[in-house]
């Protein structure tokens, strides 16, 4: 499976040290939509860096609180300054956002009929990517985009805000059941029960072609997708995920998606479809009537 | 102190070059990495808008025809948490731009940074490190 080039790659991925170091030293301006504003119970070394190592949160119930604004955890190249928290000035993207598969050795295990598309998604540069379209990014992909994601974690539910497109999931922690036959939906159907530590999340539910990475690959309305959720430390997120999609793969594949921590900043719209341009520009619009005849 | 001051102290040259990016669409596929370019003029208009910025500058070339140019940049979130204002630019403003052209040989570039006042910021788009480019 071909990568995307190099330079894409390199140019989505974010971040210098520089640029945290002045970030960080800069009094915002007081009317910049709460940039810089001191996120509460962050734990803090003397000098006033983020203690990444300390330990997580914990809900009432002694469970871990997975709540904070995160971004992606696996840099797509190392990251200056090491394993910093972020600042809304700094933030990332993965080294799976342009491919799911990346540390498998063969790739992503496609089923044959799939082969094709990702291939052509991938040579013509993601042109009909659904993020390109303002449509809502998928869950598992939205890890890995340079977007960030703020999760409200509370009894009896887990909620994902997602700064691009003013997304939203939802994942029932209060013991219902998955629904029957339901209505494939952007982001699944997702609930979850603890296993120690761990947040077991188990999703249905979604959509056909619903896109997973820059390549292209999806998942379909067969997909089983189990997360394993849990937070080390205050700065950390690891989240081992697991697709079972017969239709989409010949076998189930695994991959950890570790996400980093957020601080000082909030969420600032992002609301793509407000002057999108670039499908008028590349030509790539719907065709009116009389073109299509 | 003036919003343009205040933001240029927030900023320095030398980060110009190492901003995040902005992943809203496929930058290689609009713009070629390899067609550099730097250009001056005054703002015309701003649109300060998702999910990327577009400032549009007249560019008069040697023979003094003007040509209204398009830049790209980054999304507001990307630029406010840079220290940019919506108002940081504004018509009459002379600025220098470093970008990327686009592929389809329109006026339009992917910008990199932008200088005002002989200070670089960065414009919060995908275009990455770009080689040198020729000032025109």
């Amino acid at each position: 499976m071909p990568c995307l080039n190099l330079h894409r790659r390199a140019t989505l991925a974010f971040v210098s040290v520089a640029v945290a170091i002045l970030s960080s030293s800069v009094t915002p301006p007081a009317a910049a939509q709460w940039v810089g504003y001191p996120t509460a119970g962050v734990p803090r070394k003397a000098d006033g860096t983020v203690d990444m190592s300390a330990p997580a949160p914990k809900m009432p119930d002694g469970k871990p609180d997975f709540s904070g604004i995160w971004t992606a955890g696996n840099p797509a190249k190392p990251k200056p300054g090491g394993d910093v928290a972020g600042n809304g000035n700094d933030i990332g993207s993965s080294r799976y956002m342009a491919n799911m598969g990346a540390d498998m050795k063969d790739g992503l295990p496609y089923q044959p009929w799939l082969i094709p598309i990702v291939k052509e998604r991938t040579a013509n540069l993601a042109i009909d990517d659904p993020h390109i379209r303002c449509l809502p990014d998928f869950f598992l992909r939205a890890y890995g985009l340079p977007h960030m994601l703020k999760f409200l974690h509370k009894p009896g539910i887990l909620v994902v805000l997602n700064e691009m497109n003013a997304g939203y999931r939802q994942v029932f922690t209060d013991a219902r059941a998955l629904p029957d036959s339901p209505t494939p939906a952007w982001q699944g159907y997702s609930t979850a029960k603890w296993s120690g530590d761990t947040l077991i999340i188990d999703t249905i539910g979604t959509r056909d072609d619903s896109w997973i990475d820059w390549n292209g690959s999806v998942v379909t309305e067969a997909a089983k997708i189990r997360e394993e959720m849990s937070r080390p430390d205050f700065g950390h997120l690891d989240i081992k995920v697991t697709v079972d999609d017969p239709k989409a793969y010949t076998k189930p594949w695994t991959v950890t998606l570790r996400q980093r921590i957020v601080v000082d900043a909030e969420l600032i719209d992002e609301i793509c479809l407000e002057n999108e341009q670039f499908v008028k520009l590349m030509g790539l619009g719907p065709k009116d009537k009389a073109s299509a005849k | 102190m003036k919003p343009k001051a205040s933001l240029l102290l927030c900023l320095s040259v030398g980060l110009a070059t190492m901003l995040p990016a902005a992943a809203h669409h496929s930058f290689p596929a609009q713009y070629d990495i390899n067609k550099p370019i730097t250009l001056t003029g005054k703002v015309t208009k701003v649109e300060w808008t998702n999910p990327h910025i577009f400032i549009y500058v007249d560019v008069a070339d040697d023979k003094g025809s003007v040509v209204n140019w398009a830049f790209e940049m980054g999304g507001p979130n990307a630029l406010i948490r840079q220290g940019w204002k919506r108002d940081s630019l504004k018509p009459e403003d002379t600025v220098t731009i470093e970008g990327s052209l686009a592929r389809d040989g329109t006026h339009l570039v992917n910008a990199r940074t932008v200088a005002v006042d002989g200070r670089k910021l960065f414009a919060g788009s995908q275009g990455g490190e770009a080689p040198a480019a020729s000032a025109k």
